[in-house]
């Protein structure tokens, strides 16, 4: 070698000395690979590890077991498939037809199969369209029609995914968002009749927004909370749709209108808009809208059961959360009846409509409600007035 | 905001892609959500049905009329068939003009069931669609007992009709009648007690007499203004047998604004149209005489026909259906056929008519006139 070795200065390459230090250079380069090897295991048995701590401990596992599972993210898609289906099956007898009934019992797999079919078609994204956000949107708007079910309380005690103390705003501000969605995906599809789809969209949030806040505020003042949990865990002796019977149909009217089904489909009537803002989404981008509408029906009628029809609270010995979605069908019963009943009504209607009859209703039932408090203590005495 | 409004308007051409719009096309000029600009453009339906008519000989002209609107077939292919036989100076026998009319009024009991379905599926209520679609079902089941097809009847011909009634059509025609008679005030209750549809409807395309007859609307559109006009009463024909029954012209009066018919007043003259057939062809069923059903020497007459003009017309489901036929000495088939479709006039009227009403509302404007494409795309 040449170069400085042991104090001195070599000046001449030594062979052997060379020769003699391969081993350590081998030995050196085995220890490293070693450690490395070593380190990415531990590295990874440190990942297991605190996965397994995640996961398995029980009650970790089973808040994952609840999220994904149960009133999770799997148990409101199935719905949601039973939902579609339930809809167009009772459409059909309402309406003097079968409806599906060739693919499964009772046409029970015929969603799977349109679903099937839809994502297999071609997805024709328009020349004008903005199409990253085209392809973004549909996905944007059923990931935020989905996320306000963690809050929906199934039952009181375990069954139920998260509780918030102010969960009733945040699902009103999820579900502000969605009419956004509607509007950016109007405005990105490059086509007019999209757009007009879109600002109508907004209109009927604009319209129904308002009535439906001032009629789940009745709710909330009488429970003295923001939480879903709360307003429902308030109704075990008496149900709010008793003391506010008015403001259970205003928000059913008002939560029908903010979704724009049937009666007022103006964001998406097929004789007017072809298809409103959903017009130019094909395939996959089809099917989330689609599913986003359904989605959004069952989540109102969920937040109806919750807010006024007792949540968990029914026939004692049925569990909590098997109650709850017994009403929640009978709710969503009337979703579809009520978008099978009327004709469309045209958008400055739905806003004249909204604000001329439900918000006045809406006050007034609330005010009643206070005067009955003041003046009936022995309704009051079943309220939990001054919070839980 | 400019100071010229038309800056900010935007075309949306509303066809002939749009669901709704099955064979038209119309351009529609929007500010805001008002539409200041109607331009209806015919043509996207185009089948040369005229020129056919040059080239198919007298007994094969009805089948091409009655394909203009397959949703009135018994009525359409009629004036080409009186035309012929007004030229040919045929004699109809008694029983084929009873027949003849029995089916042309069943044929517009159909024709406005399936109205009704269509305009409510305009409006978004697609039950009221499918109630009227499954009562139009019986009807549909007499014309095929009757000609063997559900649309494409070819029921009249020159010199009487091809068919025959036989027992089961009585009775199906009857099943038609009873059906509609038992289902008409649960109907007129869903229709007219809407609020929803009386929302939508009152006050929307209207328009007074004066305005319609300049435009030339004729039927439901004109007879929903008061004004009893109608070619079954006006003009009746001798091939017909509409003199054999008692019965009144249907009109309709606004209530807050005489003389003037919105589509709210469309809808209830299209419900004492269907009343008044229903009445027509229960009063006509008892007299319907035996003997044959065709003049024997029709077949001999019609081959040549000698040089002539005739004009047949018929009161049809949407307006007077008419045709004007000219004829060259031992011609085979026509010389000029012009056929009068109802529908162009009332297609062409939204050009006045549209234009201030919202943009939500034309497909209701649109619809309570009835107007159906094959007839103003000849």
């Amino acid at each position: 070698m040449v170069g400085p070795v042991n104090g001195g200065v070599m000046l001449q390459f030594d062979f052997f000395t060379w020769l003699a230090g391969i081993p350590d250079w081998i030995y050196g380069i085995l220890q490293w690979i070693i450690n490395l090897v070593l380190g990415v295991f531990y590295w990874a048995w440190g990942i297991i590890e605190w996965l397994w701590a995640m996961v398995f401990s029980p009650a970790n596992f089973m808040f994952l077991f609840r999220a994904v599972l149960f009133p999770g993210l799997i148990f409101v898609v199935l719905t949601l498939i039973w939902a579609v289906w339930f809809t167009r099956k009772l459409w059909g007898r309402i309406q003097d037809r079968r409806g599906p009934f060739h693919i499964g019992k009772y046409g029970g797999l015929q969603l799977f199969a349109d679903a099937i079919k839809l994502i297999g078609k071609e997805t024709i994204i328009p020349d004008n369209a903005k199409r990253w956000m085209f392809r973004f949107l549909p996905c944007l708007l059923l990931v935020v029609v989905l996320l306000p079910f963690c809050f929906i309380p199934w039952d009181f005690d375990f069954w139920y995914i998260s509780d918030l103390s102010v969960s009733l705003v945040l699902v009103f501000a999820f579900l502000t968002a969605v009419p956004v969605v509607s509007l950016l995906a109007g405005w990105v599809s490059g086509c007019k009749y999209s757009l007009i789809g879109g600002f109508r969209a907004a209109n009927n949030q604009f319209a129904a927004e308002i009535p439906m806040i001032v009629s789940s505020a009745g709710p909330a003042m009488l429970a003295g909370s923001l939480s879903l949990m709360g307003i429902a865990q308030a109704q075990t002796s008496v149900w709010f749709a008793v003391v506010l019977p008015v403001n259970l149909a205003t928000f059913l009217i008002a939560a029908i209108a903010s979704v724009g089904v049937f009666p007022f489909d103006a964001p998406v009537a097929d004789s007017e808009i072809i298809f409103g803002w959903r017009t130019e989404f094909t395939g996959i981008y089809f099917t989330l809208t689609y599913f986003a509408e359904f989605a959004e029906q069952m989540l109102y009628s969920a937040i109806i059961v919750a807010l006024f029809l007792g949540g968990p609270v029914g026939l004692p010995f049925l569990p909590g959360a098997v109650n709850f979605t017994i009403k929640f069908i009978i709710t969503f019963f009337f979703f579809v009846l009520v978008s099978s009943s009327f004709q469309r009504l045209r958008q400055d209607q739905i806003v004249h409509y909204c604000w001329r009859y439900l918000l006045p209703l809406a006050l007034l039932n609330v005010i009643f409600a206070m005067l009955a408090i003041v003046y009936l203590p022995e309704l009051a005495a079943l309220l939990p007035l001054g919070g839980p | 905001m400019s100071p010229n409004i038309l800056d900010e308007a935007i075309d949306v051409w509303f066809g002939p892609q749009h669901v709704s719009a099955h064979g038209w096309a119309t351009k529609l000029t929007l500010v805001g959500d008002y539409i200041v600009k109607c331009d209806p453009n015919a043509g996207y339906f185009h089948r040369s049905a005229e020129k056919v008519l040059e080239y198919r000989t007298f007994r094969q002209g009805s089948l091409v009329m009655e394909r203009m609107c397959m949703l009135e077939a018994f009525l359409a292919e009629y004036p080409y068939v009186a035309a012929v036989e007004k030229i040919a100076e045929l004699e109809v026998p008694d029983r084929a003009k009873v027949m003849r009319t029995i089916m042309m009024e069943l044929s517009r009991l159909h024709s406005i069931q399936f109205w009704w379905g269509q305009f409510n599926a305009e409006l978004g209520f697609f039950t009221m669609a499918l109630w009227p679609w499954v009562d139009r079902e019986y009807s549909l089941d007499a014309f095929e007992e009757l000609t063997g097809s559900r649309h494409t009847v070819s029921f009249s011909t020159p010199g009487g009709t091809r068919f025959d009634f036989n027992e089961k059509v009585l009775k199906q025609i009857n099943r038609a009648v009873k059906r509609f008679e038992d289902r008409l005030p649960k109907f007129r209750d869903m229709q007219m007690g809407s609020p929803t549809f009386r929302a939508r409807t009152k006050g929307i395309g209207q328009y007074t007499a004066k305005q319609g007859l300049k435009w030339g609307l004729s039927g439901p559109p004109i007879k929903a203004c008061g004004i009893p006009m109608d070619l079954r009463k006006d003009a009746p024909d001798s091939n017909l047998a509409y003199n054999l029954c008692d019965w009144e012209v249907p009109i309709t009066e606004n209530p807050d604004h005489p003389g003037e018919s919105d589509a709210l007043d469309r809808m209830e003259q299209r419900f004492k149209e269907a009343e008044t057939s229903v009445e027509i062809i229960k009063q006509l069923l008892p007299q319907l005489p035996e003997g044959p059903i065709i003049d024997a020497k029709a077949r001999a007459k019609v081959n040549r026909l000698p040089a002539g003009e005739a004009y047949g017309r018929v009161e049809g489901t949407r307006g007077i259906t008419s045709l004007w036929l000219k004829t060259q000495d031992k011609a085979q088939s026509a010389y000029r056929a012009k056929i009068r479709g109802p529908c162009f006039a009332s297609y062409y009227a939204l050009k006045d008519l549209v234009p201030g009403a919202k943009f939500a509302d034309f497909i209701v404007i649109f619809g309570s006139l009835d107007p159906y494409p094959g007839w103003w795309d000849r």
